[in-house]
């Protein structure tokens, strides 16, 4: 007991030294609190992305994924760290102090881009409560409707809860819907006709809507809608209980306050490791920590850093674009003449002009993974971060995996077009009363990436039962060089599937 | 302060949500089970009742970007990736995930940068065979559906009496008892008579046990002088009611004993494939009646155009040319059954796999018809098409010469399967094309409803 008291006592000590050299370095902060935890509710927390959350089984995989991870990796650093005011993370007991001190230092990096970074600007910091809240809500949920009932309905809300589209800079857009303790009664509720004495409040039935919504010529939506899950929530033919849209604004709700941090995962990872670096250093020239310590922190920045052969580290490509950022912005390599510029000198360039910081500072301002990549991720960059792409062989009874391609500019693209929507293919509502049926008709914007065949269909049915009729879905796909639009539909019984024609950029 | 130590209460709340993944996990086991319980890793398990099976994993559905399709010969998927590499180097192998009976890869890895969602669950045996019961209705341990036989095992003590034999006097527990009764009689003494415990137990040994002579001797004034000489160890005296004999009864033993006669075509036109079909077969159906009889034998019985009883390697795996002849098969089985598995003892479950060519068909009847007569539990025989089936076909004789009904489950990708018209003929036949009719074979052979 004593020692673990001993132990806070040093991370409290290591944590008023970060903090002063975090203020030195200019990064500027929400009040951060750490909490020692033990393993297990950290793993919790990393698999129901909040300290508490609702009950899915989904979350039991992940747990169950995470802790044979947790068994196996012989001890990763992990971090979390939540967006809130005051700013909130979590160290796992079990860690090593050198490594406790490398996730303080980390969640400072965190800390400060989700004070200062615009898309972060709208987003409600009051999450951990509100989760808290909803969580007992939908316990009471099972309990009443059964656990199945609510089972089905999560499971169709996350099938859908990236497809959310929330203005980040606009209030209104990030607050909840609407209350489901302040919605008016529903009219159409089993009791309205108590009330209706002159009949105004009965709702029309489906038909007149329908004949005068067709007479109206009014299209819902008027223009292809992204946030998919907001629309199925309002103009949904199947009439939600009150309960049922509690949950899909709980599950909505989090998916926006998530947003931002899926908008930046690279960037924010790559500012985190960014900092976390230079904190370390200082720390070990102030002398707080020892060479041996030093060591050790250095052994596991590696494995954070490290190159997965596999996948895409974020927090690698992340720290190694902020570096170089910083190092042309010192050495004046920027601009438009630069940019344009194809002699291989351009690198060599050095005026000295120290703006490296500064710029820094401001990107992990106003930018957002997409567009930090797309503007920043260049030939040295990939070359840095030594990233290719590679594929797969069937060899006999052996699948093999080969590098196909290490041209940068290739690898850009690919990196890029795979951040656009933060990896979320986009599919928009096209419309909500297609043939007149009050169909739903889905479209994929396609941008040279298909969609998963196995995983669209099994969407759709999740979609299918939140809107109760019928569902298309368009997107395209490739046969060796031709792309053909297809229309994929699924009517609760079984999918079909038409040729709409060779796709033609628009 | 802004580092704090939380002792968190644990919510049961993950554990509860690993419950419910696991359960959904065994729920997609059940219904895939066909598939689930031809996987080769069950088969050829080693030892230990528990298999790892490749299960795809319980996905959360999303829109996702798929594998780029084409790009090169045989080319799929793709994936970025960190590292000092060519172009051409290669980075990782696995086994390729659509050969047969092929797992998941080893390493994981590429198994997820391919998107590939394979989970390995560890499954007991005994809950895939507890699933499949309900879904087979299996006859469930019914004693008397049983056939057992009494044996007697020898002879054992079983209760312990007042009264008996001496020879079965059981001295270690009377010598317990007196011991017991004569401390109770110390503690009595120095209770009544105020006297110290070695003083009372000096008195019981003068008088040899004697607690009312004791009792006297205490009460005099000066007891302790009359005790000089005595011991003040703690003796046991036995008395009659003391002692206690052992009650002798015979051990009788119910032996339930099941053999299966396993007969399979060994010509050179059964392939692994098809034998990979009768093997999984076999597995379940001595699984199934470990379950229902103590004591479980499988004979192997391989043949071409001759009968001859191998082991279980050489059985399925090593194959003969020569001819075909099935009644051989059904000829060794009967003289089995003669010498060593008398049905009043045993109880008898053969079964014949073949692809139904056989060079004398009308013998090969007479034959079956013969093991018919022997009484046995269940006869079935196997046919397996793999290919597309022409030439003759064994199964026509048997549907013929025992006036089976044909029936086919089209839920089982169309299996089709005979059966006896007559209660009392315990016979069966099943065609198999794959190994998804291993499972619906399965059902016609144990469930109670024959129909699949």
């Amino acid at each position: 007991m004593s020692r673990e008291k001993d132990d806070i006592k040093r991370l409290v000590k290591a944590d008023n030294h970060i903090q002063k050299v975090v203020a030195e370095y200019g990064l500027d902060c929400f009040p951060q609190e750490f909490d020692v935890i033990p393993a297990q509710k950290m793993l919790e927390i990393m698999s129901y992305n909040l300290p508490v959350n609702y009950s899915h089984w989904s979350f039991g995989r992940d747990y169950e994924k995470q802790r044979t991870q947790y068994e196996y990796s012989g001890g990763i650093p992990y971090e979390v760290v939540l967006n809130s005011n005051p700013s909130r993370a979590f160290l796992m007991r079990t860690n090593p102090y050198p490594i406790q001190v490398l996730v303080m230092a980390h969640v400072y990096g965190h800390n400060d881009f989700m004070k200062n970074n615009i898309y972060f600007g709208r987003t409600r910091r009051d999450m951990l409560t509100s989760a808290s809240e909803s969580a007992g809500r939908l316990r009471k949920y099972e309990e009443d409707y059964g656990i199945d009932a609510v089972e089905r309905l999560i499971d169709a809300a996350q099938a859908i809860q990236m497809h959310i589209e929330a203005d980040l800079f606009q209030e209104s857009a990030i607050e909840p819907e609407v209350d489901p303790k302040k919605r008016p009664p529903r009219v159409g509720s089993p009791f309205s006709d108590l009330f209706d004495f002159d009949g105004r409040l009965t709702s029309k039935s489906f038909d007149e809507k329908r004949e005068e919504a067709r007479k109206l010529r009014k299209k819902i939506p008027a223009e292809p809608d992204a946030d998919m899950m907001g629309f199925i929530m309002k103009h949904s033919p199947r009439e939600f209980e009150e309960w049922e849209l509690d949950v899909l604004s709980v599950i909505r709700d989090q998916s926006i306050y998530f947003m931002p941090q899926r908008k930046t995962k690279v960037m924010n990872e790559g500012w985190a490791s960014f900092w976390h670096m230079r904190i370390m250093s200082r720390l070990f020239q102030d002398g707080f920590l020892t060479p041996e310590e030093h060591g050790f922190y250095n052994l596991y920045n590696a494995r954070v850093l490290a190159s997965n052969p596999f996948g895409l580290n974020p927090y690698l490509l992340g720290v190694k674009t902020f570096l170089n950022i910083e190092k042309r912005y010192n050495a004046g390599q920027f601009g438009p003449e630069w940019e344009r510029s194809e002699s291989p000198d351009k690198w060599e360039i050095d005026l000295n002009v120290g703006k490296g910081m500064e710029k820094v500072f401001e990107v992990r301002r106003t930018h957002m993974d997409w567009f930090f990549l797309d503007e920043f991720m260049n030939r040295q960059v990939v070359d840095d971060s030594e990233l290719y792409i590679f594929g797969s062989k069937q060899q006999g009874n052996v699948e093999e995996f080969t590098v196909e391609e290490t041209n940068w500019s290739t690898i850009k693209d690919l990196v890029v077009r795979s951040f656009a929507h933060s990896g979320v293919p986009l599919i928009k509502v096209n419309d909500g009363d297609y043939g007149g049926k009050r169909e739903l008709y889905l479209r994929h914007f396609y941008d040279g990436l298909t969609l998963e065949e196995e995983y669209a269909r099994q969407t759709l049915r999740h979609v299918y039962s939140l809107w109760d009729r019928p569902v298309h879905l368009e997107t395209v796909e490739v046969e060796g060089n031709s792309e053909t639009r297809i229309q994929l539909t699924y009517d609760g019984k079984g999918f079909s599937k038409i040729n709409l024609g060779s796709f033609l950029k628009e | 302060m802004t580092v704090r130590q939380v002792d968190w209460d644990f919510s049961k709340r993950g554990q509860e949500d690993v419950a419910r993944h696991q359960k959904k996990i065994k729920d997609s086991i059940r219904e895939n089970i066909a598939d689930v319980i031809s996987e080769e890793s069950i088969i050829s398990r080693k030892k230990g009742q528990t298999v790892k099976i490749p299960i795809r994993g319980i996905k959360s559905y999303q829109f996702i970007y798929g594998k780029r399709k084409g790009g090169g010969e045989g080319g799929g998927g793709y994936g970025l990736g960190h590292g000092k590499k060519d172009k051409g180097d290669v980075i990782g192998r696995r086994p390729a995930p659509d050969g047969e009976g092929q797992g998941p890869g080893k390493g994981g890895k590429p198994a997820d940068a391919a998107g590939e969602d394979y989970m390995e669950t560890e499954v007991d045996i005994e809950e895939l065979i507890q699933m499949m019961m309900d879904d087979l209705q299996l006859p469930d341990l019914r004693r008397k559906e049983i056939a057992e036989t009494v044996v007697p095992s020898g002879w054992s003590f079983e209760d312990v009496e007042k009264h008996g034999l001496k020879p079965n006097l059981d001295k270690k527990r009377s010598f317990r008892n007196a011991l017991k009764r004569t401390a109770d009689a110390v503690s009595k003494l120095a209770e009544k008579t105020g006297k110290p415990l070695e003083l009372c137990q000096k008195a019981l040994n003068k008088f040899k046990g004697d607690y009312q002579k004791a009792l006297e001797l205490l009460n005099t004034p000066h007891p302790e002088t009359e005790l000089l000489d005595e011991e003040d160890k703690l003796k046991p005296f036995i008395q009659h009611n003391d002692l206690r004999y052992r009650v002798v009864k015979e051990n009788l033993e119910t032996h339930s004993n099941a053999v299966i006669l396993a007969m399979m075509d060994v010509s050179g036109s059964m392939s692994t494939t098809k034998k990979y079909l009768a093997r999984s077969f076999f597995f379940w159906m001595v699984e199934f009646l470990k379950h229902k009889y103590r004591n479980v034998e499988i004979r192997f019985i391989a043949h071409t155009s001759e009968a001859k009883l191998v082991d279980e390697d050489e059985f399925f795996h090593k194959g003969e040319s020569g001819g075909t002849i099935c009644a051989s098969a059904y000829d060794l089985a009967c003289n089995l059954i003669d010498s060593d598995y008398p049905p009043a003892k045993w109880n008898i479950y053969a079964f014949h796999f073949s692809d139904g060519e056989d060079w004398d068909p009308a013998k090969t009847m007479v034959s079956v018809k013969r093991l018919m007569d022997k009484n046995p539990n269940m006869v079935g025989y196997g046919e397996i098409r793999t290919e597309v089936a022409y030439g003759q076909q064994l199964m026509r004789n048997f549907e013929e010469s025992f006036s089976l009904e044909r029936y086919t489950s089209y839920r089982d990708s169309d299996f089709e399967y005979y059966l006896g018209q007559r209660a009392e003929l315990p016979l069966a036949g099943v065609i198999l094309k794959n190994k998804g009719h291993v499972y619906p074979a399965l059902k016609v052979f144990f469930s109670k409803e024959k129909r699949v």
